[in-house]
């Protein structure tokens, strides 16, 4: 054993800690030749007796019994305090159920709430028609109310237009919405259709989401505008086309019915 | 047979008087010297005591047994009052007078009984190791309050000053070297002032 090493145990040998007793004879050993290391502990065993009676002074001391008092009453009157509150606070199992209903009630408002705006969102708008991809629907008639297909349908028709016709942009007569009644046919008045014809390109229609479908009346002559065939002789008459109209107004494909 | 702390706390925390009342008297002494070891102050020794107390009625519920004893807790508790208070009344300007400050750092449980030259020895050596205790930086302080005066193994005081072991065992190290130091000078000031005044040895 060296200095350094005599350093790093002198505390733990003065105050009998050392729990090698091997180490604790070379210590021995080695204070015994370096007169260094033999003060330094005497100093620690002076130290350790000096701490030693220091302690045994103040052995007996500890807390008046003013304050044995102060703390017994302030105990009382946490406990007085805790039994109150313990009365007026329903117990637990009650508040449990409390804050479920709680919690519960405010789930279902939530759910009402997001069902009334996501309905809100898919109602028709009240706005003017507007233009899209050549064509104008009419101002509605004040009359007379758009159609509007069931959302499910929409979606159906949305997905439907897979014609490869080609959009026209030249800009038809302006046509006037005069239908309410809904696509499906009944079994006297069955009606004969077109594919749904893109208004916009593509990549629109895809994207749309949810939109309406409006009946609506146009001069005959719209029917070249998309390249069908249109009898000269009913030029003057008018023909029924439902449009598939976005929620932002715009109008995304056409049919033709008969 | 006696209960253990764990159970009269149970019995604290279900509002029982008796076990309040029992927990308080098995504890309060080793609360109420720390604190007095640490600060040298009778009064703040006294309102830290009633602090850890009150801490323990009100939020024994945060006493988690598998941390330390609950003495090493009490004594962490008290540990942060104390140094709170030390640092308070460190900014706060002093205006009692040396005399009755005296008279405050030094209880009379401190005092201790025996021939007039025996105390008078054992006096000064008590009062030399308390004021260089007092002397030391607060986390060495209390690492010597803890090992040395409560013989806490490094382990619970570890537990109570919320630190490493090894951090225990360094800070004691340095702590008893720097104590070591304060005594040896003031031991030579005693001589000094003997070699200066020969006629107080034989007042």
């Amino acid at each position: 054993m060296n200095c350094d090493d005599l350093e790093t145990v002198a505390s733990d040998l003065a105050r009998g800690q050392m729990v090698d007793a091997a180490l604790s004879e070379k210590a021995l050993t080695h204070t015994a030749s370096c007169a260094r290391c033999a003060t330094r502990l005497a100093d620690e065993r002076e130290l350790t007796e000096g701490l030693r009676q220091f302690a045994a002074a103040t052995a007996t001391g500890e807390a008046p019994p003013r304050v044995e008092a102060s703390l017994i009453e302030v105990f009382r009157r946490e406990r007085t305090k805790a039994v109150a509150s313990a009365a007026t606070t329903p117990p637990l199992q009650t508040r449990r159920w409390l804050y479920l209903a709680i919690g519960a009630a405010a789930v279902v408002a939530i759910v009402i709430f997001l069902s009334l705006s996501a309905r809100r969102t898919s109602e028709p708008q009240p706005q003017a028609p507007q233009k899209a991809g050549g064509t104008v629907p009419a101002q509605p008639d004040s009359t007379q109310q758009p159609a509007v297909a069931p959302a499910s349908q929409e979606k159906k028709i949305a997905n439907h237009h897979a014609t490869k016709r080609s959009v026209r942009t030249t800009e038809p007569k302006r046509p006037t919405v005069v239908a309410v009644d809904r696509v499906e046919p009944t079994a006297g008045d069955v009606e004969i259709a077109t594919d749904f014809i893109p208004l916009m390109n593509r990549e629109s229609l895809t994207q749309l989401d949810s939109g309406q479908v409006v009946r609506v009346e146009l001069p005959r002559s719209a029917l070249m505008s998309f390249g069908l065939p249109m009898n000269m002789e009913r030029a003057n008459e008018r023909v029924k086309a439902d449009v598939v109209v976005g929620n932002d107004g715009l109008a995304r494909a056409i049919r033709f019915v008969r | 047979m006696t209960s253990s702390d764990l159970d009269l706390l149970r019995l604290v925390m279900a509002g029982d008087e008796a076990a309040f009342t029992a927990l308080y008297r098995r504890r309060q002494a080793g609360v109420y010297r720390f604190a007095l070891h640490m600060s040298g102050s009778q009064t703040i020794a006294e309102d830290v005591t009633q602090e850890v107390f009150i801490v323990l009625m009100r939020e024994a519920g945060r006493y988690d047994s598998n941390r330390g004893s609950l003495a090493a807790y009490l004594y962490g508790i008290a540990r942060n009052h104390v140094l709170r208070r030390i640092e308070q009344d460190r900014l706060l300007v002093q205006l009692a007078d040396s005399a009755e400050e005296g008279d405050a750092l030094t209880p009379a449980s401190m005092i201790t009984e025996g021939g007039p030259l025996d105390d008078l020895t054992r006096n000064e050596t008590v009062e030399a190791v308390r004021n260089s205790i007092l002397a030391l930086p607060p986390h060495y302080r209390e690492v010597i309050v803890l090992c040395d005066l409560h013989e806490m193994s490094y382990t619970e005081a570890a537990s109570a000053v919320g630190c490493a072991v090894g951090t225990v065992r360094s800070r004691l190290h340095r702590a008893r070297a720097l104590l070591v130091e304060k005594l040896r000078a003031a031991r030579d000031r005693n001589r000094a002032s003997e070699e200066a005044n020969p006629a107080r040895c034989f007042a």
